[in-house]
């Protein structure tokens, strides 16, 4: 374990890519654009020695779609890198190159809020059923099921 | 009506049957504690196996089919493809409160409502997850509706025409909001 | 090329939950893996959502049978930080009994499962038997074995009384006398669980590449465990170790997880004896105002992350679960890779997945295109066959 990063540390390196707040005592936001996402992943990960990706958070505010990469390292300080999307046509370029695991999160993300990862390998279904219908993406707050609309289960009468 | 005295061959298919019940288990996309409860009941403390009941992986061998979970969107036709893979007669015991309503998931936009949706079910544990003590009542009360079924020939005595209901379907419970 | 569907029975052990994933091999090598984890999924997230906090927590102990409180846990300290409540020490420890006790039936559990993989039979009665003893335990605190329902947002809904205290300290003797046969026969030269050494190996670097988490990462020497890294509850007050272990293998996870059960017994037994008198709940305020928390919890499987942004309301605008068993999945296909299709068995079922399954292995031959259906009994039976010429040659 080494020493926790200092604000002024981040705020200094990540200068190019956003702006910097600390929202918890071990937990650094830094606010930034989808077209800078990639640059601040790869700053993060060579400069603040953030080898491990947590997780990627999508949320839905009503809005915009919003994204938040956590990474954390020996320093055990989470660097939250936050970006937002438009709703109507909700693009950002993949991360999974730089780190692995991050394919499975886009993957899922995808399915359930239509975030598109441009240059993803193989952005197909992972936790919709397979005869959910495209473009219908629960977990945005304006969706609500059909009331005609196949989702999956049977069709057959009831035996 | 009685049924029609059995033949000798019958009434011994009848007895091996009821003596050494062999289960089959489909998780339908559950939390899996009623799976591991399941499994503790073949465990030393509880130990079913002495009963002769048996967990077989092929639903072609087995009596009593035992869903766990609420049947997911996904699961919901493969529970049915096992189910008519399963030789008659069959038997089916749903477990805990998912298997009789969806339990804590009634209502979600990847879950069927409730097991009975898919496939008839004759036996209903309650409980989430049911303690192993309650699976092996639910076995044995099984095994009670084999051996009725079995003097009645059949299980038409104890199923209703859905003409019976109301509106012609099971009332449902509400969703409670 | 031909594919076959593989389907692997849920009453299998190991494998408790439905999942597919597409195995792609050339002859007996693994080529690659490819995953679908829709059969389980329930929409919970979402419905969390339309829930005020009180009946969103029995809702999230449910995402998974065997870390329930885990999930509640997570859910109840990342709204009341939100809300900025402390709950009084009592409920902290607890939650902190209960938790750690959860641990133990859990990792009892996995070396069950996983002595079932090779065959090892007698193991698994062992091992089950004993957790029986962590259940009562948790039926007499908590009413019920599984899904505890002991968390409010405030503080815990029970208190311990001091027969139940006694009692659950009468039972840690036996256990700690179990747990110490279950070390010997690790280290023993002569046991079955030698098996599991070489498969399924993981570099320090590799770990940290594929995000691996808990005791998976823990067996290649990467010393990630939240208790220690983002302390919550008691677990600064009291006295613990990380388990790590540097043979990044199964082998090597079988050593950290038995370890870790020690460690857990030790904790039980350290907060029960020094449980402070009080209140065991807050009032908590109806709503919580505006925020947004990553509340990180160490599962018995590893980090358990629950996103949570509130708005205001006495609901919650989002709530964001990775599972522990999703981090570990990328490195499970790493370590599949140019395998025997006959390690599946036991290098899967060392991340301890915990995903509800019918798993279906899809077998995809790139050589003579052959479909053919492989059960898991059949996989298993091929990598008992395996060892048995290894050990024969």
């Amino acid at each position: 374990m080494t020493s926790p990063l200092t604000l002024d540390f981040v705020m200094e390196t990540m200068k190019g890519s956003g702006t910097a707040e600390q929202v918890r005592s071990n937990r650094i936001r830094i606010t930034t654009t989808p077209k800078r996402v990639r640059d601040a992943i790869t700053t993060s990960r060579e400069l603040l020695a953030c080898e491990r990706l947590i997780t990627i958070s999508a949320a839905d505010n009503g809005r915009t779609l919003e994204l938040i990469y956590h990474l954390t390292g020996p320093h055990r300080t989470v660097i939250s890198i936050a970006a937002e999307l438009p709703r109507d046509a909700p693009e950002i370029p993949t991360v999974s190159d730089i780190l692995p695991p991050a394919g499975i999160y886009e993957r899922q993300i995808h399915d359930l809020f239509g975030i598109v990862f441009a240059g993803h390998p193989d952005l197909k279904r992972i936790i919709l059923g397979e005869d959910w219908p495209e473009h219908e993406y629960p977990l945005r707050k304006d969706w609500k099921p059909g009331p005609d609309t196949f989702y999956g289960g049977i069709r057959e009468e009831r035996i | 009506m009685a049924a029609p005295a059995a033949s000798l061959s019958q009434r011994l298919v009848n007895w091996a049957r009821q003596k050494s019940p062999w289960i089959t288990i489909f998780n339908s996309g559950g939390c899996n504690a009623c799976d591991i409860e399941i499994i503790a009941c073949l465990m030393p403390r509880f130990d079913v196996e002495r009963f002769g009941i048996l967990s077989k992986g092929s639903p072609r061998h087995a009596d009593i089919l035992i869903v766990t979970g609420p049947v997911t969107l996904k699961q919901a036709p493969r529970l049915r493809r096992v189910w008519e893979q399963i030789p008659e007669p069959k038997y089916v015991i749903a477990m805990g409160a998912c298997g009789a309503d969806g339990g804590v998931f009634h209502g979600l936009y990847h879950v069927m409502q409730r097991v009975e949706d898919v496939i008839p079910v004759d036996v209903y544990v309650a409980g989430c997850p049911p303690r192993p003590d309650e699976i092996i009542n639910a076995v044995v009360t099984c095994l009670n509706l084999m051996s009725e079924d079995a003097a009645h020939g059949g299980k038409e005595w104890r199923q209703k025409k859905r003409s019976e209901f109301p509106g012609g379907m099971i009332p449902s419970v509400e969703a409670m909001l | 090329m031909p594919e076959v569907i593989v389907p692997i029975g849920p009453q299998h052990p190991a494998l408790k939950e439905p999942v597919n994933f597409r195995v792609i091999a050339d002859g007996e090598k693994i080529v690659r893996l490819e995953l679908d984890i829709s059969y389980t999924h329930r929409g919970i997230e979402k419905a969390a959502e339309q829930r005020t906090f009180i009946r969103a927590l029995p809702l999230l102990e449910r995402v998974c049978g065997i870390c329930s409180h885990s999930h509640s846990t997570a859910f109840a300290k990342g709204v009341e930080e939100l809300m900025q409540l402390t709950i009084p020490p009592r409920a902290q420890y607890i939650r902190t009994i209960i938790g750690e006790l959860e641990r133990m039936h859990s990792h009892l559990l996995w070396l069950g499962v996983a002595a079932h993989e090779i065959g090892f039979n007698t193991l698994f009665m062992w091992t089950w038997r004993d957790r029986e003893a962590v259940q009562d335990t948790l039926e007499e605190m908590s009413g019920n074995r599984v899904h505890y329902g002991m968390n409010e947002v405030g503080g815990v809904r029970r208190d311990l009384t001091p027969s139940q205290v006694n009692a659950a300290l009468q039972r840690l003797p036996n256990l700690e006398e179990r747990i110490t046969k279950y070390v010997d026969m690790v280290q023993n030269q002569e046991t079955m669980l030698l098996r599991f050494r070489g498969i399924g190996k993981l570099t320090k670097e590799e770990v940290l590449k594929y995000g691996a988490v808990g005791p998976t990462a823990r067996a290649s020497g990467v010393d990630y465990d939240i208790r220690m890294d983002d302390p919550y509850l008691v677990y600064a007050d009291v006295p613990w170790n990380v388990v790590t272990d540097t043979s990044g293998d199964v082998y090597g996870r079988t050593r950290v997880r038995i370890g870790e059960l020690a460690e857990s017994l030790k904790i039980v037994r350290s907060c029960l004896e020094h449980l402070p008198e009080g209140p065991i709940r807050v009032n908590p305020p109806k709503t919580a105002p505006k925020g947004e928390i990553l509340s990180r919890y160490e599962a018995p499987r590893g980090e358990l992350v629950h996103f949570i942004r509130t708005n205001g309301t006495d609901r919650v605008e989002r709530v964001d679960i990775r599972t522990p068993t999703l981090a570990n999945w990328t490195s499970v296909a790493a370590c599949l890779v140019n395998q025997n299709l006959a390690d599946i068995p036991v290098i899967v079922a060392a991340i301890d997945p915990c995903l509800s399954c019918t798993s279906r292995i899809t077998i995809v031959d790139k050589g003579d295109g052959n479909t053919g259906i492989v059960t898991w009994d059949e996989l298993r039976r091929r990598s008992r066959l395996r060892d048995r010429r290894q050990e024969g040659a």
